[in-house]
């Protein structure tokens, strides 16, 4: 199970001298902690120093964390929504135009968990294979039918039917895998 | 199931191909109604779809979302930060204890190839960091190990390995890889069952690099060097060497 396994590599990451346990929980969630900082930001330098905080962070608090209390996804997004909000303290009080908006201290306490989810689902949609990729966002996110996408793709329409199937049993697994259940 | 589908197997196996477009309501209005009326009799199509049925929903909160991973450098400037505390506060009196990882391109790389075939020379690298466009050029200690990398596609390398108290710096030099300028490149320290990476790099045009890394590896903890290629999230082994 995924949230087991992550909670063993938190509890790994003070120990392991190697640096490999950090390396692994940052290649599980890098990708969407990063994309989660450069919506927050809108700035690529300052969405990488977010993540670099995050796992700093993760690392020095490493022996408080407790599973039962939260997973390790949501605990490393917790992280990440106090590195943006302490970022654009930071940003607001150097010279120069204000920030336009502040959304991380004004937010409703669900949108980090909206925000979490939107992030988790499109870290899932990547790990699909680029043709699964296509055909769902094709569909859901174009609002294409089969025959459109048909004509778009040259694949015959059961061709996309199947595909569009195998794709959606895909992206469950992998869902469920991160703890999420359609 | 039986009736307007055919046969049982055929009429299921045909709803289930369409059940994913369905579920995205991706269907024509004729074949939608068919598949509405095959569900409201079959109980195990009926399984299936549920299954299928929440996820537009979900894939609404993704809409517009693109995971872009961050450059592969940050990789290990998170790993190099961290070190950086650990060895600050194991001791803290002295300093740091591990030098950041510098990744540097292959300006010169010939004459940093010929130095490294030299046991016990010192070399003075010049070349650019990774990201920071800034000149970079710094006296590097004498070199202990020279390791001779074979591989695919004929590309060949050298490796020296100079151990320091907390891990140790691997040199690296590399030519005859493919030069496409999208791959990244890992390299990892191993011994027996044991792995550990010691960084990534590019290369230039012409698939040489020259780079250099810190690793927490020790000395004697692993004896061979392998350079992976990542591309696609595949992983291929491009070049291998044993340490002497």
């Amino acid at each position: 199970m995924r949230a087991t396994a992550d909670a063993q590599l938190v509890e790994r990451i003070r120990s392991d001298e190697t640096g490999e346990a950090l390396r692994e929980l940052y290649r599980a969630y890098s990708g969407e902690l990063y994309g989660f900082a450069y919506n927050a930001l809108g700035e690529r330098g300052a969405a990488e120093e977010i993540v670099q905080e995050v796992f700093l962070r993760a690392w020095r608090h490493a022996g408080r964390y407790d599973p039962d209390r939260a997973g390790v996804r949501t605990w490393l997004y917790q992280i990440a929504r106090h590195a943006v909000i302490d970022a654009r303290r930071r940003a607001a009080v150097r010279p120069g135009p204000p920030p336009s908006e502040e959304p991380g201290e004004t937010e409703a306490p669900g949108s980090l968990e909206q925000a979490m989810l939107g992030w988790q689902v499109a870290a899932a949609l990547e790990s699909l294979s680029p043709e699964h990729r296509q055909v769902i966002r094709l569909a859901q996110f174009q609002g294409l039918t089969m025959r459109e996408i048909s004509d778009r793709t040259g694949l015959p329409v059961g061709t996309v039917k199947s595909r569009i199937w195998y794709a959606l049993r895909s992206l469950r697994l992998v869902l469920e895998e991160m703890g999420v259940t359609p | 199931m039986s009736g307007a589908w055919g046969d049982a197997t055929w009429s299921c196996a045909h709803v289930r191909e369409q059940l994913g477009a369905y579920a995205l309501g991706g269907l024509e209005r004729d074949e939608m109604a068919l598949v509405a009326s095959h569900l409201a009799v079959c109980h195990a199509c009926t399984r299936e779809y549920d299954g299928l049925v929440g996820l537009p929903a979900l894939l609404d909160h993704a809409a517009g979302l693109e995971v872009v991973p961050p450059r592969p450098a940050l990789e290990e400037r998170v790993l190099d930060a961290v070190a950086r505390e650990r060895g600050r506060r194991r001791r803290p009196h002295r300093g740091r204890r591990f030098v950041p990882a510098r990744v540097r391109l292959a300006a010169g790389a010939a004459v940093a190839g010929a130095a490294l075939g030299a046991v016990g020379v010192a070399l003075a690298v010049g070349g650019r960091d990774e990201g920071s466009g800034a000149p970079a050029a710094r006296p590097i200690a004498p070199v202990r190990y020279a390791v001779e990398l074979h591989g695919r596609w004929g590309a060949w390398g050298r490796a020296a390995v100079e151990p320091k108290s907390g891990g140790t710096i691997v040199h690296l030099v590399v030519r005859g890889l493919p030069g496409d300028g999208r791959a990244v490149y890992e390299v990892r320290c191993e011994g027996g069952n044991w792995s550990a990476s010691a960084g990534s790099f590019r290369t230039d045009a012409r698939g040489r690099a020259y780079a250099v890394f810190t690793t927490a590896a020790r000395k004697g903890e692993y004896d061979r060097i392998r350079v992976v290629r990542r591309m696609h999230g595949r992983m291929t082994d491009v070049l291998k060497g044993r340490i002497n």
